[in-house]
């Protein structure tokens, strides 16, 4: 960054500290709340999850139905927990990358309130029996406006600070970012103006909504990862990402293809046949953007002999990074022509894709940025290295072991769904076991991630500084009166 | 840079960085290299290319739209394994449920739930001389609406043709229905077969397309040409199709397959097992 400039190294550092000032509350009010949520999410994926292995758990609490919380599960874990994080992220890096101060804290930090408001209405509306019963939009009706508008409030200063950022020069992250910023109310506009102001056929609504899903993905998700990545590899090693070309390509394919794919889960419902399968081919085709990404960013971290800076940021991003390539596989696997689609279409498969492109690749790549940023926010080291370990390991293996659970169980699934002369019972005993393990592994993120939170929130509000000032009052307090008791206790 | 900030909980006096603080340790990110595109991710993302293509291409008819839906996505049933159809019924029963159906999503909103209309827009089809008489009439007014004074010299307002969309199925159910609902008991079953006659004289109308009237309807004093069928006997209840009441036996749940039936020696293969008891089975 600084070579862009020609500030000296000690103003340049002093530049980046005022923006760091400037977005402390707002970027950590996002990653706080946002690492609530992901406990919340999880809490409820748990619920879920174990309803399936072991159906009369919490029986008879309509609030809990397998049907609410699942969805519930999904949106906390999408809206709650990855925009916002994806929001802290991303003012955060627009910011540090165009140079500018932010000036609009206070709106930002309103507007993150009025999110969060909206998800928690939205999720008490699911839990309620409210939802819409639309994957990935279960909300009521009420929340998407609130959500689109606070969005726009939020995310509007850094296309400003983009505007005016200083000097010519841009980055790859901030391609993905805008891109990310952009394409969300793209997105979130034509998905509910065509579910819920002008509805038309249903099974096309079925279309519309798997459409609305992928996009989120990879208009949203991936990109914002992607943006992370490409400022985190050269930041964290100092080397130079090997080849701009082939940057601009993963980041125009991407935009390219990711629009026309989704409607694959579609595919032998009675929509146009070219609509699936366009789908379906544009989703194999992703795998050409994430791989781009992935080797580009991968040859900018081992580009050196030198050993690779040891530190949680580093960590995050290559596990993000095999993530990617994992999805990347997974996205042409799962589309061959011939293959398992028809098998894992409406499986458990989905919810294992889903999780390795949500929690596996975005999330990882926030884990990384969070690990990087916090301390530069909050002027504050983190504060228990092994927390980060845990988070790590924990992360890794429990997603790991629900994203195969969940691929290899759904596979199994849709093949005992074809044996459709046995009863429903069997299909779902093939399943048990899968859930079991998805439970288990759901419990392990889950403790990482509840002291991912306090640990955050710990370097937030810093509670030895305000014990430190309590101390120092009560000190000045004490010394005044020892002043003011001095002259009696000398004059009787 | 601004000034220090003011703000309370910026005071640092704890120390709580190394030195130098996180913001000095950043390195800062290079221009990007120029390396030009490698022949080995070239070649990985022409093996995703074609690979791609290949999934659009297994569509087969891509933008057809003859049929919805790839040849043989939908499958085969297993070996050894019977499609059960449904249980045949009786041909009153099943008429009337087509008819019930299409009444509720037709003629409900005018002649109201009780066919009884309300007296001034809309007559009462119970016991209507144009309903329960002779059929080609009557299926004429509901394929093609009516204009002027009815059955009974009232006029009412207009009815809008009802025949868009409606298979010979339906027409042949709605017109069961009203003569054997609503209090009328004509007991008849109006056929399928009867159903595509009155189409047939629909469409051979010197106007067709235009309402009908009581002066025209005067010509269609007959009723629909068709094999009738006893409201007892057995039918498909979907195709409306009848029936032998030798292949309706008592319920099996799962039929064997038919090349082994002739092997165990007992009666000709139940090919249609119901899984439940035909309601007419004695």
């Amino acid at each position: 960054m600084s070579s862009a400039s020609s500030a000296t190294p000690t103003s340049d550092a002093a530049i980046r500290a005022g923006i760091d000032r400037s977005l402390r509350h707002p970027v950590m009010f996002f990653l706080t709340s946002g690492a609530a949520w992901l406990a919340v999410s999880i809490l409820l994926a748990i619920t879920a999850s174990i309803k399936v292995h072991c159906p009369t758990f919490l029986d008879g609490c309509g609030f809990v139905d397998f049907g609410r919380v699942f969805p519930a599960h999904i949106n906390t874990l999408i809206y709650g927990w990855g925009f916002q994080s994806g929001f802290g992220v991303l003012i955060w890096l627009m910011a540090r990358m165009s140079r500018q101060e932010c000036r609009s804290a206070g709106t930002i930090l309103a507007a993150g309130h009025v999110w969060n408001l909206g998800v928690l209405l939205g999720t008490l509306g699911i839990l309620c029996g409210e939802g819409s019963g639309m994957p990935w939009m279960e909300f009521p009706r009420f929340a998407w406006p609130v959500l689109l508008l606070s969005y726009i409030a939020i995310v509007v200063w850094s296309f400003i600070q983009f505007r005016v950022r200083a000097g010519e020069r841009t980055f790859v992250a901030q391609w993905y970012l805008l891109g990310a910023m952009m394409w969300f109310p793209w997105l979130s506009i034509t998905a509910n103006t065509l579910l819920f102001c002008v509805p038309g056929h249903p099974v096309m609504a079925a279309g519309i909504n798997a459409w609305f899903k992928s996009g989120l993905v990879f208009l949203f998700f991936v990109p914002s990862a992607l943006g992370a990545a490409y400022y985190l590899a050269p930041k964290l090693t100092g080397r130079p990402i090997p080849s701009h070309t082939l940057a601009r390509l993963g980041f125009w394919s991407l935009a390219v293809v990711a629009p026309w794919a989704g409607m694959q889960k579609l595919a032998g419902a009675p929509l146009p046949v070219f609509l699936p399968y366009v789908g379906a081919a544009a989703t194999a085709l992703l795998a050409v953007p994430l791989l781009i990404a992935a080797l580009n960013l991968l040859r900018t971290i081992f580009s050196s002999e030198e050993k690779l800076p040891k530190c949680a940021p580093m960590s995050f991003t290559l596990a993000g990074l095999v993530s990617m390539l994992v999805l990347a596989a997974t996205a042409v696997l799962f589309n061959l022509p011939g293959s398992s689609l028809w098998k894992v279409q409406f499986s458990l498969s989905g919810y294992g894709f889903d999780m390795l492109a949500v929690y596996g690749v975005f999330g990882f790549m926030m884990f990384a940025a969070v690990y990087f940023m916090v301390p530069r926010l909050t002027n504050c080291e983190w504060r228990y290295p092994r927390l980060i370990n845990m988070h790590f390991f924990f992360s890794v293996y429990g997603i790991g072991a629900i994203v195969v659970g969940a691929m290899i169980g759904g596979y199994v699934h849709g093949s005992a769904a074809e044996a459709w002369l046995q009863p429903w019972e069997y299909v779902v005993d093939t399943l048990r076991p899968f859930a079991a393990v998805s439970t288990f592994a759901w419990c392990v993120i889950l403790f990482a991630n509840v002291f991912f939170f306090l640990h955050l929130a710990l370097m937030w509000l810093r509670p030895d500084r305000l014990l430190a000032a309590c101390k120092a009052k009560t000190e000045d307090r004490v010394a005044q009166s020892q002043q003011t008791e001095d002259p009696q206790s000398t004059t009787p | 840079m601004s000034a220090p900030s003011q703000q309370p909980d910026l005071e640092n006096s704890v120390p709580a960085v190394a030195s130098p603080p996180p913001v000095e340790r950043e390195k800062s990110i290079p221009e990007s290299g120029s390396e030009p595109i490698s022949l080995r991710t070239t070649v990985i993302c022409g093996a995703v290319l074609i690979l791609g293509g290949l999934i659009a291409g297994y569509s087969g008819n891509q933008f057809s739209y003859a049929s919805l839906f790839r040849d043989g996505y939908v499958r085969e049933r297993p070996p050894g394994a019977k499609i059960t159809p449904p249980a045949p019924k009786k041909a009153l029963d099943a008429y009337m449920a087509r008819g019930k159906k299409i009444f509720e999503g037709k003629c409900i909103t005018c002649h109201g739930p009780e066919a009884k209309g309300n007296g001034v827009t809309y007559p009462s089809l119970v016991g209507s001389p144009w309903a329960l008489g002779e059929t080609e009439r009557f299926s004429l007014i509901v394929l093609n609406g009516l204009a002027g004074a009815v059955s009974d010299g009232k006029t009412y307002g207009v009815m809008t043709p009802q025949g868009i969309g409606m298979t010979p199925e339906d027409l042949a159910g709605i017109m069961t229905y009203v003569r054997n609902h609503f209090g009328n008991t004509k007991g008849d079953v109006v056929t399928v077969e009867m159903a595509r006659n009155a189409m047939k004289a629909s469409a051979a109308r010197k106007n067709a397309g235009q309402l009908m009237s009581a002066g025209e309807l005067a010509d269609h004093v007959r009723n629909l040409e068709g094999k009738e069928v006893k409201p007892d006997d057995m039918v498909d209840p979907l195709t409306f199709a009848p029936v032998a009441v030798a292949a309706a036996p008592s319920a099996v749940p799962v039929a064997p397959p038919a090349e082994t039936a002739p092997a165990t020696g007992t009666a000709p293969a139940p090919d249609a097992a119901p899984p439940v008891p035909a309601p007419g089975a004695p």
